[in-house]
C-alpha cells in the first residue's frame, strides 16, 4: 500500500485531504506543521508528500519539500505542492525546491487523486 | 474580514486553524456523498467494462474459429504479449492491459465474408484486398468504445500486420511508428502460431520457429523485440505450454490484475 503524508496547518483542510485519499487504499500520515512534518517524513519515507506551501513554525512548505529533495533516503518521495490560487511565484519557487507538482487551493478532490497516480504510476 | 486577515493584522499565528464548525461538518458530509458516489461509478465502471470485455472475447473465438476450435490460441496470445512486455520493461500496468487487448487483435475476421476467410486454398489479390481489411474492421468493433483496454485492443487490431520494413498493412508504418502493442503482438501470433497444429500442417519444432522469427529480424519485426524474445525464449516458451495445459478460460486473462 503506498503511504502519503499530509503537512498541512489547517485542521479541516487536512481532514478533507484524508477523506479524499480514503475513496482509495493508502496508508494515510498527517502532520500539522512543517518541522514536525520533515521529521515524519525521515521516520516514515512516505511514497508521496501532500505539502502546504504557507505553514507556521520554523520550517515552511518550501523548506521542507527542499530537506526531502537532497535526502538520499527519500530520493523515491514525490512531492505535490499546495499553493494558493494564481500565484505564480509560488509554482516557481516550488519548482525550484524540487516539487514534482502543485496544486492550487480550493484544490480538486479528483485530480489529487489523479496526481498521486500520475507519479506513483499506479494503479 | 475572514479569519486569516485577522490572524496576520494581529501577528498571532495559530496552530491549528478550523472552519466554522457547522460549514466544516457540512463540507464533510459532501465529502463523504462524493466518494460514496466515486466508489459506486468505479464499481460500475468495471462491471460494464467486464461484460463488454467477455462479449467481445467469445466475438474474438469465434472469428478465430476456422484456425483454432479452441479458443486457446488467442487466450496464449494474451498471456505470452504480457510476458514480452514485461521482458522489455515495460510497466505491470501495461502489461497486464495488454494481455487483456491483445486477444482481440483479429477480431475483425468476423467481417469477412466466409468464401473468403475459409478458403483452403491461396488467396488471389482481389480476396487478400478483402482479407486484410480485417485490421481495420477490429479497429472499428472495438475503438468504438472510449474504455482505455478497447482503445489498446484497436491499436492491437489496426496495427498487428505492419511491418518493420514498412511493406505491411493497412498503412504500410515503419520501425517505431507501429505502436509496441501492434509490434509485440506480431511477433507472439507469429510464434504461438507456427508452434501450433494446424489442419493443413502439423507445428513446427521451436527450434524451427525460432529460425523463421530470427530470419524475419528487422523484416517483418522489430529487431529489439525480436533479440529480447530470443533472450527469454525458455520462459516464453514455458509460459506457452502451460497456457496450453492450464486452459485458463479467459475470464481468468480478464480478472487477473
Amino acid at each position: 500500500m503506498k503511504k502519503l503524508l499530509i503537512v498541512e496547518d489547517h485542521a479541516d483542510i487536512r481532514k478533507l485531504l484524508r477523506m479524499t485519499l480514503e475513496f482509495e487504499e493508502f496508508d494515510i500520515h498527517e502532520a500539522s506543521n512543517g518541522d514536525v512534518g520533515l521529521a515524519m517524513a525521515r521516520d516514515i519515507v512516505p511514497d508521496v508528500v501532500l505539502l502546504d506551501l504557507m505553514m507556521p513554525g520554523y520550517l515552511n512548505g518550501l523548506d521542507v519539500c527542499r530537506h526531502i529533495k537532497t535526502d538520499p533516503g527519500m530520493q523515491h518521495s514525490k512531492v505535490i505542492m499546495l499553493t494558493a490560487r494564481g500565484k505564480a511565484s509560488d509554482q516557481e519557487a516550488g519548482a525550484q525546491a524540487g516539487a514534482d507538482a502543485y496544486l492550487t487551493k480550493p484544490f480538486s478532490t479528483l485530480q489529487v487523486l489523479e496526481t498521486i497516480y500520475r507519479l506513483t504510476g499506479t494503479p | 474580514m475572514n479569519a486569516e486577515d485577522t490572524n496576520f493584522s494581529t501577528g498571532f499565528i495559530p496552530t491549528d486553524r478550523r472552519f466554522d464548525d457547522e460549514a466544516g461538518a457540512q463540507m464533510e458530509r459532501f465529502v463523504e456523498d462524493f466518494g460514496r458516489m466515486y466508489r459506486e461509478r468505479n464499481e460500475a465502471l468495471k462491471e460494464v467494462t467486464r461484460a463488454h470485455h467477455e462479449a467481445l472475447m467469445h466475438l474474438s473465438i469465434a472469428a478465430d474459429l476456422k484456425d483454432d476450435d479452441t479458443g486457446v490460441h488467442i487466450i496464449r496470445i494474451g498471456y505470452l504479449a504480457e510476458a514480452l512486455a514485461l521482458c522489455l520493461g515495460q510497466s505491470r500496468g501495461y502489461a497486464s492491459m495488454l494481455r487483456k487487448a491483445a486477444p482481440m487483435h483479429d477480431i475483425g475476421k468476423i467481417g469477412i465474408p466466409d468464401n473468403v476467410l475459409k478458403k483452403a486454398g491461396a488467396l488471389n489479390a482481389e480476396e487478400r484486398q478483402t482479407m486484410n481489411l480485417h485490421t481495420k474492421m477490429g479497429a472499428d468493433i472495438l475503438g468504438r468504445s472510449r474504455i482505455e483496454v478497447f482503445q489498446l485492443a484497436a491499436e492491437v487490431a489496426l496495427t498487428h500486420h505492419e511491418r518493420f520494413d514498412g511493406t505491411g498493412y493497412p498503412h504500410q508504418l515503419a520501425g517505431t511508428d507501429i505502436p509496441l502493442s501492434g509490434r509485440i503482438t506480431a511477433v507472439v501470433d507469429f510464434f504461438d502460431a507456427l508452434t501450433m497444429d494446424r489442419v493443413y500442417r502439423p507445428a513446427f519444432s521451436l527450434e524451427k520457429a525460432l529460425e523463421m522469427l530470427l530470419a524475419e529480424r528487422g523484416k517483418a519485426f522489430d529487431p529489439r523485440l525480436v533479440d529480447v524474445f530470443m533472450a527469454n525464449v525458455s520462459d516464453l516458451d514455458r509460459i506457452r505450454c502451460d497456457v496450453t495445459q492450464r486452459r485458463p478460460n479467459f475470464l481468468s486473462l480478464i480478472d487477473a490484475p
